[in-house]
């Protein structure tokens, strides 16, 4: 075994820290997230420059074919500077599960504008009844038309959705009720959107597609191998996802602890109280158990087996999930009530927190996946 | 020992719920019951008066300064069953904290100019203590009050002034005094918030809204009769205050209307197809906040009902807020996970007060969750942080 970075890796963790360092300032993020959009198309065109929208893309359809662990390391950057685009939802999440789809040539096209970033793609699969894209029993549907189909159903909470050029919706077809995956232009007629913001500060919306006319290449997966590649697609995100909470621990220690170092109450450094100098080592302690979860995990999916797979995954994010928690939580309370303010980085750390909670399955969802309790639902 | 209410309380529990439900309009209560930092201020001035009207508006001040004359188990069972309802918190600052500090140490003039307008809710008052340089270490604090004349000169800046851009008064710790130990050049004045001199800029804070304040002072002249009680005698009104706080850090009140809120929503969200309720995993951890709370109330009774105890009464207090703090965090973060995914939307006040619009993909019971467990990060840090407070019992109860 080997923990050291490659020089590539080398230079991809340090050209992002040094990317957030030097243009991702807070303020810029506070700025972006008051636009219509919620994130800058800015930094969006600079990160497809940069290669990481293509990272997790395969080199056969403009990608870079980058592996878990260059993701991974990747995303944690990400994770501590708070970016706000969609480099998880696009990048990732519709990445994976469009690689998937290697029979549709229309899979291909969106997989190499991805990565030169060119469109957003997002998948629109959350319905009423779900408590989350693991277990969303689908019900949208698209019935036969001439050649094509006709989609007609509602899809709830699609992240980044009105910036979205293309949606990737999971439905159940025709009369035999098996499941597909139609690519769907977001301003095609009939496609319905209302949208609202989400406590990071990201733009998600409700879906409602009225008999929208497709034509057949509009479908890229159906059938059994659509619950397969849902589940590596949602475990992949998971684990960028999770790689993205670590960085966000990591930011919280360290502006934690230079804050306790600067302060002073009762004529000397916060630093000096013993109490606050042990949260500071619990906090360490559920970090470093954090970043050796997600190892583990990491080394999962490389073994290829599915099972494996997401029992990894989910133990990361159960244990991760709790573990934020605690870090991103007492880095607001030593800070004291600066922490509380909008101004301050640690309570956007929380918040981001809480996304990563309850987005793809929480950790009581994740605890009971790890176990093997849970049917397979899809 | 008697653990039970009496007949008579029994009946005043009563007498409340039928004023609650003759009184309370449903959509002020919807609006309560939202969770929105800081809440509706009309809702809270409008139901000021009406209780006002019926003499219920401060439950423990003495008859003679307005209040009702009740025990401290009927003014809980007041608080509770109005909670329950979803009335309107009333501004505590007002009410709890500056009012007993008014009518204990104040001059007849003072009474008669503050306390009716306390009483009515016509006057809203913050709390001036904190600094940029004093938070846990309030003592330290620098703004100073100089004599020139008949008016204290004001200069320096207060910080985390809850609800000061709408309060109409402002009572304040300021130094008069920089010779000896910190604790005793400390005097508290009082002064209207649109005093030439004082600047209000709201603070936005992590739950999206601007519920506190930084307060510049700047030459600000107050005339010399609204120093309250002796000159650097301060520190002590401001312990006298705090130590009426002794219960309502508890927030059981909030405690038991939160429960009521977790179990509405696990009754209505689906897991599996079924009421989230029925889990088992969920069961157990809101079975678990139950006994908290229970136990919490408890220690509450105990304490108004001056139980005897081994410890310093003060002990038992800086257990309601320790206990109760971390509760309320712990009830907000089970109502977030009750309602899963949904809760991370960013609700405004605009939108979370809007009457419900029919869209099953909202419940009515979405609005205000997330909102509220963001805010309730401070809860542990407010009026006197969990590790101070930690402090205060180690040394209380144990001499360390
Ligand atoms: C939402 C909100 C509303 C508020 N409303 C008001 C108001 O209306 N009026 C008002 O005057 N003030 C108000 N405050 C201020 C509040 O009283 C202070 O925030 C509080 O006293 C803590 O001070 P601080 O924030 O400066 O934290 P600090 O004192 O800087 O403390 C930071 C951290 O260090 C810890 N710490 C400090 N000293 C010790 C020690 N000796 N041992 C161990 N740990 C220690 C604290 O527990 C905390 O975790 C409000 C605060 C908030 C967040």
């Amino acid at each position: 075994m080997d923990f050291n970075l490659s020089d590539e890796q080398r230079m991809l963790v340090d050209g992002a820290q040094r990317y957030i360092r030097e243009r991702y300032s807070l303020d810029a993020k506070r700025a972006a997230a008051k636009t219509e959009e919620g994130f800058s198309r800015e930094h969006w065109e600079k990160f497809a420059e940069l290669g990481w929208l293509a990272m997790g893309i395969p080199e056969d359809c403009g990608g870079m074919g980058g592996s878990p662990v260059d993701i991974a390391l990747l995303m944690e950057q990400l994770g501590a500077g708070l970016v706000a685009e969609p480099v998880l939802d696009t990048a990732i999440l519709a990445g994976t599960l469009l690689a998937q789809a290697s029979g549709s040539q229309r899979a291909i096209d969106l997989l190499g504008d991805i990565a030169a970033g060119e469109k957003i793609v997002v998948l629109a699969h959350m319905e009423r009844a779900g408590r989350s894209e693991y277990d969303t029993p689908v019900s949208a549907r698209a019935k036969r038309s001439g050649e094509g189909w006709q989609l007609s159903g509602i899809k709830h909470r699609v992240w980044h959705g009105a910036s979205a050029d293309c949606l990737l919706i999971t439905v159940r077809l025709g009369e035999t009720n098996e499941i597909g995956v139609l690519a769907v232009d977001r301003n095609a007629p009939g496609v319905d959107l209302t949208v609202y913001e989400m406590l990071d500060g990201t733009h998600a919306a409700d879906i409602r597609f009225d008999a929208v006319e497709l034509d057949s290449s509009a479908l890229i997966l159906r059938g059994p191998a659509v619950d397969d590649a849902l589940a590596v697609a949602f475990d992949h995100t998971v684990l960028a996802m999770t790689s993205s909470a670590i960085g966000s621990m990591d930011a919280v220690m360290a502006m934690t602890g230079e804050y306790l170092k600067t302060r002073v109450q009762y004529g000397q450094p916060l630093a000096k109280f013993q109490a606050l100098q042990h949260r500071m080592s619990e906090m360490f302690v559920e970090t470093d158990q954090a970043r050796s979860i997600v190892y583990r995990a990491l080394a999962a999916l490389e073994s290829g087996d599915a099972q494996e797979r997401a029992t990894a995954v989910s133990s990361a994010k159960s244990l991760v999930a709790r573990a934020c928690r605690f870090v991103t939580g007492h880095g607001i309370q030593l800070h004291g009530a600066i922490g509380t303010t909008e101004e301050y980085a640690v309570g956007h750390h929380y918040r981001a927190m809480l996304m990563y909670d309850y987005r793809f399955g929480d950790a009581t969802y994740h605890l009971e996946r790890s176990a093997g309790l849970l049917p397979r639902i899809a | 020992m008697n653990l039970k209410y009496g007949k008579e309380d029994e009946a005043f529990r009563e007498e409340v719920r039928a004023f609650l439900r003759d009184k309370l309009p449903h959509d002020v209560a919807r609006r309560t019951k939202t969770g929105m930092h800081p809440p509706n201020e009309d809702d809270r001035r409008w139901w000021n008066r009406v209780l006002f009207e019926k003499g219920w508006s401060a439950p423990l001040w003495p008859k003679e300064y307005g209040g009702p004359g009740w025990t401290h188990l009927q003014a809980h069972i007041f608080e509770y069953e109005c909670r329950m309802a979803g009335a309107p918190e009333l501004r505590w600052q007002g009410l709890r904290l500056i009012g007993p500090v008014l009518y204990t140490f104040g001059t007849p003039e003072q009474k008669a100019r503050y306390l009716p307008a306390i009483l009515k809710g016509d006057e809203m008052w913050a709390q001036g203590f904190s600094e940029p340089g004093a938070g846990s270490d309030l003592a330290s604090l620098k703004t100073s009050a100089v004599l020139d004349g008949d008016h204290y000169v004001i200069n320096g800046q207060k910080l985390w002034t809850t609800e000061g851009h709408y309060s109409e008064q402002g009572f304040f710790l300021v130094r008069t005094d920089n010779t000896g130990k910190s604790q005793r050049g400390i005097s508290m004045i009082v002064f209207p918030m649109d005093t030439p001199g004082v600047t209000v800029r709201q603070i936005p804070m992590i739950n999206g809204e601007g519920s506190t304040c930084e307060v510049f002072l700047d030459n600000v002249r107050v005339p010399r009769e609204n120093l309250i009680g002796a000159v650097n005698a301060g520190w002590d009104q401001a312990k006298f205050l705090l130590s009426n706080e002794r219960t309502s850090s508890a927030e059981i009140y909030k405690a038991f209307s939160d429960l009521a809120r977790i179990r509405h929503i696990a009754e209505h969200e689906l897991k599996n197809g079924r009421p989230i309720i029925q889990d088992p995993v969920f069961a157990r951890k809101l079975a678990e906040l139950e006994i908290d709370v229970n136990a919490l109330e408890w220690s509450v009774l105990r304490v108004l009902c001056e139980a005897p105890s081994n410890y310093p009464i003060a002990a038992n207090a800086s257990v309601l807020k320790v206990r109760g703090s971390e509760l309320q965090q712990r009830l907000t973060e089970l109502a977030v996970e009750a309602l899963g995914q949904r809760s991370l939307r960013m609700y405004r006040r605009d939108e979370a007060y809007a009457p419900p619009a029919v869209n099953p993909l909202w419940p009515d019971y979405t609005p205000g969750v997330a909102t509220d467990l963001l805010y309730l990060r401070a809860c542990t840090i407010f009026g006197g942080a969990k590790e101070v407070q930690k402090n205060i019992i180690a040394k209380l109860a144990f001499g360390l």
